[in-house]
């Protein structure tokens, strides 16, 4: 098995390149502040090791949950893509638990690689965060870098465990089903969620507005003015991974809404539409990281520029300075992180697709159609992304809003939301018009597939 | 795009060639074929496997061009077209049925018919949609999607799709072959009761060849006999000899 499983990753490099950069990515991030934590128990005073402590925990902690939750969809869909594969592994007699293994290994083998290759980033990374950290005066200038082996293995090592935890459950969803080669087109595989998917986001969705309300009537009245934003600075990325969880149900209603306006678009509309609502679990790979990406940026910036305009009359001093810096940066590598799942799920669902797609060339779409259909599903997905993800970022806007007595409604830089709302549109635009241009069907060249 | 002047032949094929790779590799997938299919006809495209059937029916539905020869479906000359031209004349023109259905998944068997139409930009007329689901036995099952619909109810719902546009030919490649004999019967019988239409069916199964009005023989990219009012017994003694004629011409 472990043979196949090798032959198999080295003969489909490509497709498991998502998988690998998810898990590089992911593990960088989440070891660069994992490093903090292991510096914090070394030779600092205890103030600073509070501070590390809390840097590492919260935002470290923020990181982790999208890091694991993307790398944990990122493999559903390597997977979804072989189930024809699959199956044919198992009609050749493989049992179910021979072809659960294999993906698992060939999960860990991947992630492994990617996680030795992200420690190496978070090694630097960690110390550049810590870097910064001095020269804003957050901590002392005689902090050493303790970060070390242990913190970025542990990085590593949850990730891994998530990637093989995330094939295990993919596999067992692949493998349900009796064994057949027969490629199952008509069918409309079911989106129905699991019941723990469901818990989780409403465990994540509770708490963070939980959160929210405990800014208001708690953290509000505290004397140090950060313990608002400690309190409400993560519950957009709580909420928003929560609704994201929820992604396919949500597109699968909203994209009723947007039906009216898709069935006056002419064909392509029409085909984006129903492709929406009634094949939400494929498109919902996509979804997930926009909502997330939506609510993290609006939400942390909207924060940022609050805390810049009520904290100490606008006086800034080397504190204040460094939390904007240190917030700017989580959102820029969480965005950077969200942004490249946006581009990956869209390369490996529109893939995925490779057959449909040429069959509706066949039956007469034109390319520009069946360019166009995927676009303007890129267009419902965007907009349900941006809808949902903007009201997960109210979530902290509007308690620290309260808490800071701006009121509901930030008093100022209001552009900001809808300018994050129209990159995120553009970004996933641009990954499906990319991702398109790879599968579209080369009409003339080669012999068209007509099974 | 419609010339009223009604052909005699709905598709016309003559010195058609094919030829994929160069030089010594060269495969001739088509060594030069001509054959027409009078209006209103149901012909049986039969051979061997590597005959050439598959890329006969691409190069006349103008999927692929034809290295060499003509295509003429409804009078029209279609092989030095555009791409984007030959699919608009594809759709209004020219019927198709695969083997694998080729439904969309996330369409209602309603929604599937009327996609032709919808591609070419015009709004499916309902009514017309609804009778021709009836036509085919299907008009209880109009807003089920293809996931709940038995192989036979949905290559049912693609002939349904491949008539909707009132199309000159309706070309069919091994509808048969994902389905067991009865429902393969039913779709046979569905097939050869359009006798207002042109259809032309690549198959390897006698039985199939002989709900046909006439079979045609392809044999190594070209057109080795014909049989009208074709049995399956004759058909697969036919096919047996070709094959001994393959193998006498490739021993010489």
């Amino acid at each position: 098995m472990t043979g196949l499983a090798l032959r198999s990753l080295r003969h489909r490099a490509t497709a498991f390149t998502a998988t690998f950069l998810a898990v590089l990515l992911g593990t960088a991030l989440i070891g660069s502040f994992a490093t903090l934590i292991q510096t914090a128990t070394g030779p600092v005073s205890s103030t600073d090791g509070e501070t590390l402590m809390v840097l590492g925990a919260v935002v470290g902690g923020w990181g982790t949950l999208i890091v694991l939750f993307s790398v944990a969809s990122t493999l559903a869909i390597t997977v979804r893509q072989r189930e024809v594969e699959i199956g044919l592994l198992r009609t050749i007699g493989a049992t179910p638990r021979q072809a659960r293994r294999l993906i698992r290994l060939e999960a860990l083998v991947v992630a492994i690689l990617a996680a030795l290759g992200g420690s190496l980033v978070a090694a630097v990374g960690g110390r550049a965060l810590l870097a910064m950290l001095r020269n804003g005066g957050l901590v002392a200038d005689d902090v050493a870098y303790g970060g070390g082996v242990a913190a970025l293995a542990a990085a590593a090592a949850g990730v891994v465990l998530t990637s093989v935890l995330a094939a295990s459950i993919a596999g067992r969803r692949a493998t349900g089903g009796p064994a057949t080669v027969a490629l199952a087109q008509g069918a409309s595989e079911s989106g129905r969620m699991r019941w723990w998917r469901v818990l989780a986001a409403l465990v994540l969705i509770g708490y963070g507005l939980a959160m929210g309300v405990v800014t208001i009537t708690v953290s509000a009245d505290s004397a140090d003015p950060y313990d608002a934003m400690a309190t409400s600075g993560s519950s957009s990325i709580l909420v928003g991974v929560g609704l994201a969880l929820l992604a396919p149900l949500l597109l699968r209603w909203l994209s009723v809404l947007a039906r009216p306006i898709l069935g006056r678009s002419g064909p392509t509309g029409h085909l984006a539409a129903y492709n929406t609502s009634r094949r939400s679990h494929l498109l919902s790979g996509v979804l997930a990281p926009v909502i997330v990406l939506t609510a993290s940026s609006i939400g942390t910036l909207t924060l940022v520029g609050i805390d810049g305009r009520t904290l100490a009359g606008g006086v800034s001093t080397p504190e204040t300075h460094t939390i904007n810096v240190l917030n700017n940066v989580v959102v820029g590598m969480l965005s950077l992180f969200a942004a490249i799942m946006v581009i990956n799920s869209f390369a490996a669902v529109v893939s995925h697709r490779r057959a449909e797609l040429n069959r509706l060339w066949l039956l007469g779409a034109t390319p520009g159609q069946v360019r166009g259909s995927v676009l303007a599903e890129a267009w419902v997905v965007a907009g349900v992304g941006v809808l949902v993800g903007a009201a997960a970022a109210l979530a902290t806007i509007v308690p620290f809003g309260v808490a800071r007595h701006e009121g509901v409604v930030p008093d100022g830089q209001l552009w900001l939301p809808p300018l994050l709302a129209a990159g995120v549109v553009l970004l996933t635009l641009l990954s499906a018009r990319s991702a398109v241009r790879r599968v579209a069907p080369a009409a003339p060249a080669g012999q068209p597939a007509l099974r | 795009m419609n010339t009223s002047t009604q052909a005699p032949f709905a598709l016309e094929v003559s010195g058609l060639t094919r030829t994929y790779g160069e030089g010594v590799g060269a495969v001739h997938a088509l060594a030069g074929v001509d054959l027409a299919f009078p209006s209103g006809t149901f012909t049986a495209v039969m051979g061997p496997s590597g005959s050439g059937k598959s890329t006969f029916l691409t190069c006349a539905a103008g999927l692929e061009r034809p290295t060499g020869g003509a295509v003429v479906i409804d009078g029209q000359e279609i092989t030095r077209w555009s791409e984007d031209d030959r699919t608009r004349f594809r759709r209004e023109r020219i019927g198709f049925v695969f083997q694998g259905f080729h439904l969309m998944p996330y369409l209602t068997a309603e929604q599937n018919v009327g996609l032709p139409l919808r591609l070419a930009g015009h709004r499916p007329d309902r009514a017309r949609v609804r009778s021709l689901l009836e036509r085919v036995g299907l008009s209880d099952r109009a807003g089920h999607l293809p996931g709940t619909l038995s192989g036979g109810q949905q290559q049912r719902v693609a002939i349904a799709r491949a008539l909707v546009t009132g199309p000159a030919v309706i070309l069919a490649d091994e509808p048969t072959g994902s389905l067991d004999s009865r429902t393969a019967h039913d779709v046979l019988r569905l097939l050869r009761s359009l006798d207002d239409r042109t259809v032309v069916m690549v198959t390897h199964d006698p039985v199939a060849a002989a709900y046909a009005d006439s079979v045609v023989f392809l044999v190594d990219g070209r057109v080795a006999g014909r049989m009208d009012a074709p049995t399956a017994d004759a058909v697969a003694g036919q096919m047996a000899h070709l094959d001994d004629l393959v193998a006498v011409e490739a021993a010489s």
